[in-house]
């Protein structure tokens, strides 16, 4: 029992900072802008907020929670900013989408990791990669968290988890309810009707792709403080390519891509705990955490004929095309 | 009259305009652009943190064996840094033609990373542990088990996507995973070296490079992998420019629709380019786990599976392009070291300036568009004046 629990917990805690970083990637897809440089955009919105945080925590008295909030927004910012050079490049300069991506996802890396070690030689003197950030504190729903089986979902909760569910919710209610989120899916099918309805297809598309740097950001940032407890260059283990697949496989929906999400998290949590329950060494935990791989890919072979993907992304948005 | 500033057909912008909009030379002049802005801005960069720009570019070429470095150790000179370039070189020229041949006919090979890694840790434990057999044997035997396992694992991807429509870019990621756990666990509990944490290095009977040759009165590790990677340049060159099917692929890269009607398989088409897209990275897999490294750090895909995607580009696509641009990659990224240790600088500055580099190449195409417009302009501005010279004559 205790290790379905804690699949459950520990799934939630790696599915909800994923799934934010889906909803990043289908804010920039469904305008028309193909996206792979989720990857880049949390690991340069992890470095901010990691910034900002190392910086508080020197010279302000603030609470390690509400240092982590402040961190929270200013990776949001700090993604946003860096999605900037995504846009330029898709926009303004007609660089080919995937390749701006890639090329994004490899400065960052450098980026983030070159200023790393400086600012941390400028400030402690020490050449090293990483900004030490321990691990968010958790919290219980009293009552609730009793529960056999559901109560788990109540248990040990990283309060990051509730402000993305809210952040998540809203980004749902501006993509589905509103009429910029509507202009922005035309953008993603046609962005010259958007123009010749009155909308501006490369503003909308701009906004977009730096929504999604920003949404990306959080959930690095998540990452940071959760499974890594700190940020270096290990924070590049891919979850931006896995959030991409959740996108593509949630058929670029905000609602299926929660559950693909959820999915993902439990069945990894779900491997390593098979693997604890049935007493094996740790090395064979690697064997378990293919397990979500190759469900997705069997999953996939089932479910991408019905998949429908924005019918301009990847295209450059030319004015005068008819 | 309106009393605006004309564009004239002199000056240094429509010089670069034409440069740059030249038909037969942009595929040169663009890629040369994109490196003297690189240049320039990372020069730029390099003065705000207070270092010498021209010693740091200095350093870059010492530290492959273009120039002279200050001092050498023992038994190094020149030659055993240009070797070492060469050894670097070759797995990355090779990943870049396996993007190349899946990207020209319309692909994203995202999973070069992984198809590299399965097929240096087949060849490495089917081979590479193997003692008894004698090089002339087993180096063959590790080109040839490199590109069949990169081939299988490249049609496998084509055949998912043919087959089930899964996109390409999804399928090699997870696959990518898969192959990271599964190569992981077995070398952890299998072929690990107690000390170093990675795989046993395997015999140099099957070694793709030559350690320790002595050439010139130097030490030098000799890489076989160079010379394959240049025959495969020009294989590659071949298949597209001078055979059907290579023709087949590129219509099917250029526009899907119209290649099924022109009766071009098209399901063929993909499954083949993946192949041998997933054989180019199979061969760059063995040059660079039996080769460059010798030996496999568990569940850590190659940086340079991506980096390969990048060079690709910055070499517009083409296999020739991909030689100057794998050679000019990878002169920022082995010259780190050495350039680290003479300017001071954190080695992660190398990554910075290839990054830049990329920018500036991914904006490769917005040049063209920018200078084709400018041309178009003063063909315009001059066909005007003409017009009211000729109407100025005519009264």
């Amino acid at each position: 029992m205790s290790y379905i629990n804690a699949m459950i917990t520990s799934g939630l805690a790696f599915a909800i900072p994923l799934f934010i970083m889906a909803v990043g990637g289908i804010y920039s897809e469904k305008s028309g802008i193909t996206n792979l440089a989720v990857e880049g955009f949390q690991g340069f919105g992890a470095f901010c907020g990691a910034v900002v945080a190392v910086f508080l925590g020197m010279n302000t008295g603030l609470s390690s929670s509400a240092i982590i909030y402040v961190a929270m927004l200013f990776s949001f910012i700090g993604g946003a900013i860096y999605a900037i050079i995504h846009a330029l490049l898709c926009i303004k300069f007609r660089a080919d989408q995937v390749i701006s991506g890639v090329v994004i996802n490899i400065l960052g890396v450098a980026l983030t990791t070159f200023l790393t070690t400086t600012i941390n030689t400028a400030l402690f003197g020490n050449a090293s990669n990483k900004f030490t950030l321990g691990v968010s504190p958790r919290f219980s729903v009293p009552g609730i968290s009793k529960i056999p089986i559901i109560g788990a979902v109540f248990t040990n909760i990283y309060p990051f988890e509730i402000i993305i569910l809210i952040i998540a919710v809203y980004a749902w209610y501006l993509m589905y309810k509103t009429k910029f989120g509507m202009r922005l899916r035309a953008c993603g099918e046609n962005p010259q009707a958007v123009d010749a309805a009155g909308g501006d297809g490369a503003k909308t598309r701009f906004l977009a792709v730096m929504s999604s740097g920003g949404l990306s950001g959080i959930g690095g940032i998540c990452f940071a403080y959760s499974l890594l407890s700190q940020f270096s260059p290990s924070i590049y283990l891919g979850y931006g390519y896995l959030a991409i697949a959740a996108m593509i496989f949630g058929n670029w929906n905000i609602i299926p891509t929660f559950f693909v999400c959820i999915f993902f998290g439990i069945a990894r949590a779900g491997g390593y705990q098979l693997c604890l329950a049935m007493g094996l060494a740790s090395i064979y935990s690697d064997l378990f955490l293919m397990i979500p791989y190759i469900l997705t890919l069997l999953l996939l072979m089932f479910f991408s004929k019905r998949n429908h993907p924005p019918k301009a992304a990847g295209e450059v948005y030319d004015k005068g095309k008819r | 009259m309106k009393n605006e500033k004309v564009p004239s057909e002199k000056g240094f912008f429509a010089w670069l305009a034409k440069v740059l909009g030249h038909e037969k030379w942009n595929s040169v002049t663009v890629p040369i652009f994109t490196i003297i802005l690189t240049l320039i801005v990372s020069s730029i960069f390099l003065l705000i943190l207070g270092k010498n720009p021209l010693t740091a570019f200095y350093s870059f070429l010492a530290g492959n064996g273009f120039a002279a470095k200050a001092s050498y150790g023992a038994g190094n000179g020149m030659l055993s840094d240009f070797f070492a370039f060469l050894n670097i070189m070759a797995p990355m020229l090779l990943a870049a033609l396996a993007f190349i041949f899946a990207y020209r006919c319309g692909l994203f090979n995202i999973g070069i990373a992984g198809q590299m890694l399965m097929s240096g840790f087949m060849a490495t434990i089917l081979v590479g542990y193997n003692k008894a057999l004698p090089a002339a044997v087993a180096k063959p035997l590790v080109i040839i088990v490199g590109l069949v396992v990169g081939g299988l694992l490249g049609a496998f991807v084509g055949f998912l996507k043919y087959r089930f429509n899964i996109h390409e870019v999804v399928s090699t990621i997870m696959i990518n995973y898969i192959i990271s756990f599964l190569t992981g666990f077995f070398i952890n509990s299998r072929y690990v070296d107690s000390i170093t944490r990675s795989s046993k290095i395997c015999s140099s009977a099957a070694r793709l490079t030559c350690t320790k040759v002595l050439i010139g009165g130097y030490y030098c590790n000799v890489p076989l992998g160079i010379v394959v990677a240049l025959i495969m340049v020009f294989v590659v060159k071949f298949i597209f420019d001078r055979t059907v099917f290579g023709f087949d692929l590129r219509a099917v890269g250029s526009n899907r629709n119209a290649a099924t009607y022109a009766g071009i398989n098209v399901g063929k088409s993909i499954i083949m380019s993946m192949m041998l897209s997933g054989c180019l990275a199979g061969l760059a897999g063995v040059t660079y786990y039996l080769g460059y490294t010798n030996t496999i750090i568990p569940k850590t895909l190659a940086g340079m599976g991506y980096d390969a995607i990048a060079t690709a580009l910055l070499g517009n696509n083409t296999p020739v392009g991909a030689i100057f641009a794998s050679v000019l990659i990878t002169i920022f990224q082995n010259g780190a070291n050495y350039m680290s240790s003479t300017l001071g600088v954190a080695k992660e500055i190398a990554s910075v300036i290839t990054g830049i580099l990329l920018l500036f190449s991914a904006c490769s195409g917005f040049f063209r568009y920018l200078s084709k417009n400018k041309l178009n302009r003063i063909a315009d501005e001059k066909r005007a004046l003409e017009r009211a010279r000729k109407e100025a004559e005519s009264k």
